[in-house]
C-alpha cells in the first residue's frame, strides 16, 4: 500500500510527535509498504495564522497515495478518501488549556472567534474520516468530552527495542529524560537524602532551560549528595541509554501530569527493569502497576526513597516485576505488528 | 546559516525535481548549514489546482530560517521574507502548452482564468523573490518570454559525482531514465533497427505509474526477430550502485527526450563516467550541455540517424573514449559543481 504519513512540521523544531512520525513512516516500509512522511507547515503568531494554516491544510490534496495516516491538528484537516487519524493530540488551548495560564489564545472576541473556529473545524472534518485512532486513553477522552466523537486508542511502540537487554540488577536507580521541571529529577535527587540503602541516583538528559540544571545542581550541593547522584546533562545515545539500563537496578520515571505512558518506561520494561512512578504522573499509571511491574508512591521525597529501598531490599523482587513490566507490555498490544495492522486495515 | 528549502511533490514519482531539491538540502548540511527540508504534495489535476495554489500562499514561513530556497511551483509562492528562487519549470499548461495537445485546462472560459490566475500567482512570486535562478537556458528563455523577467541559469550538479568510474568501454549504450512516452526510450530501439554492427542497448529505469501499456510496447519492440536478442530491458528503479557499475562499463549513454527543459540528470552521470552521450536535436536542455561531434552525438531524432551514431561509436572505441573525456571537461567549462551551486544560492 502506497502511504502518505501526514504531521505538522515547525521548521528546525523536533520533539516526541516528530519522532513518532519518523518511526512510523520507517516501520510502515519494514512492513512492504510505500511510505512518505509530508510535513506541513504550521503557524500560530500571531493567532490568526492559525486559521489560515487550517485552511491551507484543507486546500492540499496529496495524489498517488492509498492511504493517509494524519497526526496532528491542523494537518489532519488535509482531505483524503482513504485518511485514519493517529491523533496525538488536538489544539489543546482550545480545549483543555483554554481559560488555563497555558490557554495561548488571546481572551479577545477575536481569540474566541479562533477558538470557535477551531472547534467547529474539529467538528466538521473529524467526522469525515475511516476511523481515528489515539495515542491515549486521555487524548481519546478529551476528543468524546469536547467534540463528542468516538475513538481507539492505539500504543505507540518503541522504534526499536532490540538493543535493550538485562545485565543483572546493579546498585543504582536510572531516570532518564529530558531535565525540566515537569519532569521532575528535582524531586528524585531530593528523595536520596532519605535513602538507607546504599543505592545511587543516575540522571540522563539535557536541560530545557540553565536554571533547571542550576536547581538540581544546588540541591546535590546543599544535602552533599554528590557520591550518590551522578548527572549526565546532555544528549546520549540509544547504546549509552541501553547501557545504563542494563545494569540498573530500577528506573525512576516521575513526571508531573502526563498525557501518555512515556517511551522511557517501555525501554525499562525492555530491559526488565522495574519503574518507580508517582499517582499524579498521568498516563503512566496505565503501564505500572504497583507492586506487580513497580511501584507507584505520592510524589513526596519520602516515599520515593522508600521504594528506592523496597527494590533495593529484594533484587529477585526486582527482577520478577521488571519480567511482569516486559510481559505487561506485551498484553496491552504495544507493537508495531498491532499498529501497522490497525492503521492500514 | 538556517535555511529553509522547500518543494512540491507527487508522491512516490522521484524524479529531476525532487531529486535537485534533496541533493541541495544534503549539500547545504555537508557545508554546516541547518537546514529544514519541507516537500509539500501537490496534484496537477485541473479543478484542484487553484485550491492547492492557494494553499501554499497561505503557507507562512516568515521568522522561520534565515531565507527560503524555494525550488518546484507552487512552492514559490510560500511566504517568506528573504526568498530565492530556483525555478525548474512553469505549470505548463498554463504556459507553453497552452494550445498544444497536452494542454490539460479546457479551453472554457473557466479553463481561461485558471490559466491567469496561474500566471498573476508566478508575477506575484516572481515580484517578490530576492533572486530567481533556473535550471538551464530553455527555462531562463521561457520566463522571459512569458514573465518578462531575467532569471539566471543555474546549472544542477550530481550531489556525489566522485562515485562514477570508468572501466571498460564496453559494447553497449546505455539509456538510463523513467520509463515513459516522451522519454522515448521506443525511438533508441528504432534506431537499434538500423545499426549495421552488434552493438547493443540497455534500457533501465522505473516504469511510470499507469506506464504498463508503453512497457509492453516497449518489450514488444526490443523482442523484434531483426534485433537478435541485442536490446534488453531493466524496468524497475535502478540501485545508485548498480548505475554506477553500468555506466563504468557503457560504451556510451543515450538520452531523447522530448523537449526536455534541462540537461538531466542521466546526461551529466554518463559524462562523469567519462561516456559521450547521444542526443536528439529536439531534446531541449540537453542541447545546452552535449556539442555535436564533440562530447556526443546531436542527431535528428529519426532512427536511421540515431543507428548511424551508435554504430560509429562501436567501430571507433578511441572516438568514444575522446567524447567522454571530453564530457567530462564540459562540465567543469559550464561550472556545474556544488561549490558554485552553494555560493550563488547563498550569497
Amino acid at each position: 500500500m502506497k502511504v502518505a504519513v501526514v504531521n505538522n512540521g515547525v521548521p528546525f523544531v523536533k520533539g516526541g510527535a516528530e519522532y513518532l512520525a519518523d518511526s512510523l513512516t520507517r516501520k510502515l516500509e519494514e512492513f512492504g509498504h510505500q511510505a512518505i512522511l509530508v510535513r506541513i507547515p504550521f503557524a500560530w503568531e500571531p493567532p490568526n495564522k492559525i486559521v489560515e494554516s487550517m485552511l491551507a491544510c484543507r486546500l492540499l490534496r496529496i495524489p498517488n497515495v492509498d492511504r493517509v495516516i494524519a497526526l496532528k491538528f491542523p494537518a489532519y484537516y488535509i482531505p483524503h478518501p482513504e485518511k485514519v487519524l493517529w491523533l496525538l493530540h488536538q489544539f489543546r488551548q482550545a480545549y483543555d488549556l483554554w481559560g488555563t495560564p497555558f490557554q495561548g489564545l488571546p481572551n479577545s472576541p477575536e481569540g474566541l472567534a479562533i477558538r470557535e473556529a477551531i472547534i467547529k473545524t474539529d467538528n466538521t472534518y473529524l467526522t469525515q474520516v475511516r476511523k481515528i485512532y489515539t495515542n491515549s486513553e486521555v487524548t481519546s477522552k478529551r476528543l468524546m468530552t469536547f467534540n463528542g466523537i468516538d475513538s481507539t486508542v492505539l500504543y505507540p511502540p518503541l522504534l526499536e527495542t532490540t538493543h535493550f537487554t538485562c545485565d543483572g540488577y546493579g546498585d543504582y536507580v536510572y531516570f532518564p529524560s529530558r531535565i525540566t521541571q515537569s519532569k521532575r529529577q528535582h524531586l528524585a535527587v531530593e528523595s536520596m537524602r532519605y535513602v538507607r540503602s546504599n543505592t545511587r541516583l543516575i540522571v540522563s538528559g539535557k536541560e530545557e532551560a540553565p536554571e533547571d540544571l542550576v536547581r538540581i545542581e544546588k540541591l546535590i550541593k546543599d544535602h552533599r549528595l554528590a557520591a550518590r547522584v551522578t548527572i549526565i546533562n546532555r544528549f546520549i545515545s540509544e547504546k549509552e541509554k541501553s547501557d545504563l539500563f542494563s545494569k540498573a537496578l530500577g528506573c525512576v520515571y516521575i513526571p508531573y501530569d502526563e498525557d501518555s505512558y512515556g517511551y522511557v518506561t517501555l525501554e525499562s520494561y525492555h530491559a526488565r527493569k522495574p519503574v518507580i512512578t508517582c499517582d499524579d504522573s498521568g498516563g503512566t499509571s496505565l503501564v505500572v502497576k504497583d507492586g506487580m511491574t513497580g511501584f507507584i508512591v505520592p510524589p513526596q521525597a519520602e516515599a520515593l526513597a522508600d521504594a528506592i529501598d523496597r527494590l533495593a531490599a529484594d533484587r529477585r523482587k526486582a527482577q520478577i516485576m521488571g519480567e511482569a513490566g516486559y510481559d505487561l507490555v506485551g498484553q496491552l498490544r504495544i507493537s508495531w505488528d498491532h499498529v501497522i495492522a490497525n492503521l492500514t486495515a | 546559516m538556517k535555511v529553509v528549502v522547500a518543494t512540491s511533490i507527487s508522491p512516490f514519482i522521484d524524479g529531476g525535481a525532487t531529486q535537485i531539491a534533496s541533493w541541495l538540502t544534503q549539500a547545504l548540511r555537508e557545508a554546516g548549514h541547518e537546514v529544514d527540508f519541507f516537500q509539500l504534495p501537490f496534484s496537477p489535476l485541473y479543478s484542484e489546482v487553484l485550491d492547492q495554489t492557494l494553499a501554499f500562499r497561505l503557507i507562512d514561513l516568515s521568522d522561520r530560517g534565515e531565507r527560503l530556497i524555494a525550488i518546484r511551483t507552487p512552492s514559490h509562492l510560500l511566504r517568506h521574507p528573504f526568498k530565492i528562487l530556483w525555478f525548474i519549470h512553469h505549470h505548463r499548461t498554463a504556459y507553453d502548452l497552452w494550445g498544444t495537445r497536452y494542454q490539460d485546462f479546457p479551453n472554457t472560459p473557466e479553463g481561461i482564468c485558471y490559466r491567469d490566475a496561474i500566471r498573476r500567482a508566478d508575477a506575484a512570486a516572481f515580484g517578490e523573490a530576492r533572486r530567481i535562478f533556473c535550471n538551464s537556458g530553455v527555462m531562463a528563455a521561457r520566463i522571459k518570454k512569458f514573465n518578462g523577467v531575467d532569471a539566471e541559469v543555474l546549472y544542477p550538479p550530481l550531489l556525489r559525482p566522485e562515485v562514477f568510474r570508468q572501466d571498460n568501454c564496453g559494447d553497449y549504450i546505455l539509456y538510463v531514465s523513467r520509463l515513459t512516452h516522451h522519454k522515448r526510450q521506443w525511438l533508441a530501439i528504432q534506431g537499434m533497427l538500423h545499426t549495421k554492427t552488434q552493438v547493443r542497448l540497455i534500457i533501465a529505469g522505473q516504469p511510470d505509474p499507469d506506464s504498463r501499456v508503453y512497457l509492453r510496447e516497449l518489450e514488444t519492440l526490443a523482442q523484434s526477430k531483426e534485433l537478435g536478442g541485442r536490446v534488453s530491458i531493466i524496468p524497475r528503479w535502478i540501485p545508485e550502485q548498480e548505475k554506477i557499475d553500468l555506466l563504468a562499463n557503457c560504451l556510451a549513454s543515450i538520452y531523447i527526450p522530448l523537449d526536455e527543459d534541462s540537461y538531466g540528470y542521466p546526461s551529466l552521470e554518463a559524462h562523469h563516467a567519462g561516456k559521450a552521450v547521444i542526443t536528439a536535436t529536439d531534446s531541449g536542455g540537453t542541447l545546452e550541455l552535449i556539442r555535436d561531434r564533440e562530447n556526443g552525438f546531436v542527431v535528428p531524432p529519426d532512427p536511421e540517424a540515431i543507428g548511424r551514431a551508435m554504430d560509429e561509436l562501436y567501430r571507433d572505441r578511441n572516438l568514444a573514449r575522446t567524447m567522454g573525456e571530453r564530457g567530462r571537461r564540459r562540465i567543469g567549462e559550464l561550472g556545474i559543481s556544488n561549490e558554485k551551486m552553494l555560493q550563488k544560492l547563498l550569497s
